[in-house]
């Protein structure tokens, strides 16, 4: 359902992004920091809130580096979650279809 | 396993919660304010109470109901712990503990004081009450007893104690009444709360369950990716729900978290303002009604495409184990947690996994532990009959197999030593059991007084330390009751008025020794002396040294109480102790001055399996002879034998006579008296505190031996306290010193005193 931009660094999540994934997660980000980053969590069946910390903190950090932060898929239990703690991402997915 | 099998598991974490808040009391009552002390004061309780209602133990629940709701109080710092606060709360501890053993034992409690207890901790969180209006929190309302909740309204302060339902991990809650009440939520985690295998996410969805629910997530603490430490929390949520269930049900859910997050529930009218302001003012975000996705495979309910498949679940709970270390005082929460059986299977499988990591031990039936001893003694006497019959054969010198035997020698004492230390257990429970004796004797006798304990993590035989306990109370008893002046007495001599009782543990040269000081007004020696005198004790112009007066009071049947109390003074005092230290193998012994005290020292063998002892020849008999018991062995001179009555005789050493007692004829090895210039005499110091020489035709040597008990094998035989295995496979008796002596004066040799053996 997207239409990729040119050349954007992809990530895909792990299935169980609970608190052991939290430190992974942010070193994986940090790594692509700089870059357009399109991000696959269709694989995500679970999701803990210290890794919503990491990812919202990651988008907001994107912001501010002015590059495109984008989810390119997300499982039913991501955006459950999500939902579930109060963290809007539909931005995210939605600028993701415009570009 | 089965439910006994649990409930049982359930009393012994029980023990464990008592001690744990026991000992917390004791560090709040000496000042420490460290709100972590009191959270697992706190938290000792409320496992208690939650385990108890799942066996629906009720007296339990509702006794540790009132006390938890007090405990609350001083958590939530509406109510100072000061000393008379401490002296209830202590108080409280050792009827819970009480309830506690009535419900595993059967049996029965004090219920006017039980209930006493219940009042004044009412008091003493009510008094609160009124104070506590300027509390920004609103905290579960200390209410002792299930009021049938009204319904909550909104006030100038923003909070109304709510009343607290007994029940707050069932899901029968307040009745609904005219329309269901909103809940405006603060829920702020702390680092700790995903630290201990918690998940924010999952209390929220279990919240969520609770109503009608939207939420708004405060991001504003979240710092950027590069500045961000991914296991500290940075997001706090605000929630509004709408629920029947009450705040108790609300707070049920973060019953585990509770003291690792800020969390705050307020009600709102649902029609009142307040309640669409705080939706107006933030962007809430509704959340969905089918969470189903989220749940695990445990839960009914899973209608999504992609359900969780159990591997991942598995893997969840294993995933958390490693991180649940830092989080130890969790792990008897979770334990309950799982016993209450929330619904969240989830978390709870997390958290018992976690609690496993956590605490590195396991439980060993007694048994067990007993047959592995048993057989580590069967290998060492099989090690030293091989050694010997290796050293009898072997004539060509063949130093491999001697070298091969020096290791198995050194293997075997070393397995010896690691499965002594299995049974080796600290002297904590005994020391904690007494800090409860000395409160209610010190509340008996109107006296103030403090128990300090050191080394209380010092280590013995299992046995000897349930053997220790009684005792320890009698000292312990007598030396409040006697030691210890009245407050007034002691000011007046220019004390503190406040007693102190220390009781300490330390090892010292393979024994341990345990010292109980006093800093009371110490022996009376003029009085001791007297009734002395007037029990027919020792003769009025007897000339005794402080010390042998001092160890007048060992003597049966003696008391110097004017009155015979409740407490102590019932004339089986400090003789019964000299006797259970004995045989126990230790001794006891008294230092006391004059306005200053008293100490008693024990000094007592670290195990019952192995001992230490002079093996000897009587009559071609081999015995051994317990070390502890000899003082000193010596040749005797025919000049030095004195013939006494009929057939006693006596033994001069060092210008004092002392009776010698022949063994092989107290024994009936044989017939007729052996002559003493032929064997040698061991002086043993004897029960009433005198010192005998028994006779023996020769010392063979020193050896440490593994004790086996006659009891057990055979049936109990006079004078003799247990038996061994020698190297070259022949069975040695251990003689019972003070039973031999007690015979020789005259008494049959019938008494029941024997050296408590194991195995």
């Amino acid at each position: 359902m997207a239409s990729k931009k040119a050349a954007p660094k992809s990530l895909s999540l792990a299935p169980v992004l609970d608190l052991n994934e939290a430190t992974a997660l942010r070193d994986k980000l940090m790594a692509l920091k700089g870059s357009d980053l399109s991000i696959d969590a269709s694989a995500v069946e679970r999701v803990g809130a210290l890794c919503a910390q990491v990812l919202v903190s990651a988008a907001r950090n994107w912001e501010v580096d002015k590059r495109a932060f984008s989810f390119s898929s997300a499982s039913e239990p991501f955006l459950k979650t999500m939902q579930l703690i109060g963290v809007d991402i539909e931005h995210l997915l939605a600028k993701e279809t415009q570009r | 396993m089965d439910m006994n099998e649990i409930k049982e598991i359930f009393f012994q974490e029980c023990e464990e919660q008592l001690a744990e808040l026991e000992s917390g009391l004791l560090k709040l009552n000496d000042g420490d304010r460290d709100p972590e002390t009191v959270n697992a004061v706190f938290r000792a309780v409320h496992s208690i109470k939650g385990g108890a209602g799942a066996f629906g133990l009720d007296d339990l629940v509702s006794f540790a109901h009132v006390f938890e709701t007090t405990l609350d109080c001083v958590r939530s710092n509406k109510l100072e712990p000061n000393q008379d606060v401490l002296k209830v709360m202590l108080k409280s501890a050792d009827v819970l503990a009480d309830l506690t053993n009535a419900a595993r034992d059967g049996g029965s409690v004090d219920e006017a004081r039980s209930k006493q207890l219940i009042r004044e901790l009412e008091a003493l969180a009510n008094g609160e009450m009124s104070a506590a209006a300027e509390a920004p929190v609103a905290r579960a309302a200390p209410v002792a007893a299930p009021v049938p909740a009204a319904t909550p309204a909104v006030n100038d302060e923003g909070f109304q104690p709510i009343p607290f339902s007994f029940d707050d991990f069932g899901d029968e809650e307040q009745p609904a009444e005219s329309g269901v009440p909103t809940y405006e939520i603060l829920f702020r985690p702390k680092s700790e709360l995903y630290a201990k295998g918690n998940e924010a996410s999952l209390l929220l969805r279990d919240l969520s369950r609770l109503g009608e629910m939207s939420i708004h997530c405060d991001t504003d603490a979240l710092p950027l990716l590069e500045d961000m430490n991914p296991e500290e929390a940075y997001f706090a949520w605000k929630i509004s729900i709408t629920t029947d269930k009450g705040e108790d049900g609300i707070r049920s859910v973060f019953e585990f978290a509770e003291w690792d997050c800020d969390l705050e529930i307020r009600a709102v009218e649902k029609k009142s303002e307040a309640g669409v302001e705080a939706q107006d003012e933030l962007p809430m975000q509704p959340v969905p009604f089918d969470l189903s996705i989220l749940d695990e495979p445990t839960d009914v309910i899973v209608s999504e495409p992609e359900p969780v498949s159990p591997a991942s679940a598995a893997d969840f709970g294993s995933n958390v184990v490693p991180m649940a270390g830092a989080g130890r005082d969790e792990a008897p929460a979770s334990e309950q947690r799982a016993a209450v059986a929330q619904p969240a299977a989830g978390p709870a499988a997390a958290s018992a996994a976690s609690s496993a990591a956590a605490a590195p031990t396991i439980r060993v039936d007694l048994d067990r532990v007993d047959r592995l001893i048993n057989l580590v003694g069967e290998l060492v006497i099989n090690q030293a009959m091989l050694s010997q019959s290796v050293i009898e054969n072997d004539n060509n010198g063949l130093s491999s197999i001697n070298m091969g035997l020096d290791e198995l020698q050194q293997l075997t004492r070393e397995i010896q030593d690691s499965v002594m230390a299995i049974r080796a257990q600290p002297v904590k429970p005994v020391f904690q059991r007494m800090s409860r004796i000395v409160r209610e004797i010190a509340d008996a006798t109107g006296k103030s007084v403090r128990l300090v304990t050191e080394g209380e993590n010092t280590e013995v035989d299992k046995t000897v330390i349930d053997k220790l306990a009684e005792p320890l109370t009698h000292m312990i008893r007598n030396a409040v009751d006697h030691g210890l002046e009245p407050p007034e007495k002691r000011q007046a001599a220019g004390k503190n008025p406040e007693g102190t009782v220390r009781l300490t543990a330390k090892h010292r040269s393979g024994r341990i020794v345990i010292e109980l000081a006093d800093d009371g007004g110490g022996i009376n020696r003029e009085k001791v002396r007297q009734k002395a005198i007037d029990n027919d004790l020792i003769a009025p112009d007897a000339n005794l040294s402080d010390e042998e007066i001092d160890n007048l009071i060992f003597h049966a049947g003696f008391s110097t109480a004017d009155k015979i109390s409740d407490i102590s003074g019932r004339g089986v005092g400090m003789d019964v102790v000299k006797r259970s230290i004995q045989a126990l193998g230790g001794r006891i012994s008294i230092s006391s001055r004059p306005g200053q005290g008293s100490v008693f020292t024990m000094s007592l063998p670290l195990t019952l399996a192995v001992l230490d002892g002079m093996v000897v020849t009587v009559a071609g008999q081999t015995l051994v002879v317990p070390l502890t018991a000899i003082v000193e062995t010596l040749q005797p001179e025919a000049s030095a034998i004195h013939s006494f009555g009929a057939s006693q005789r006596l033994i001069s050493i060092r210008n004092s006579f002392c009776p010698l007692v022949d063994v092989g004829r107290i024994l009936n090895f044989r017939a007729t008296q052996a002559n003493p210039v032929e064997g040698v005499a061991l002086l043993v110091e004897s029960e009433g505190g005198g010192q005998r020489a028994l006779m023996v035709d020769a010392i063979q040597g020193q050896r440490q031996v593994v004790i086996k008990s006659l009891e057990a094998n055979y049936t109990h035989v006079p004078g003799i306290a247990a038996a061994t295995i020698l190297g070259d496979g022949r069975v040695a008796l251990i003689l019972d010193v003070d039973a031999v002596v007690a015979a020789s004066r005259g008494q049959s040799l019938k008494q029941e005193i024997s050296l408590a053996a194991t195995g």
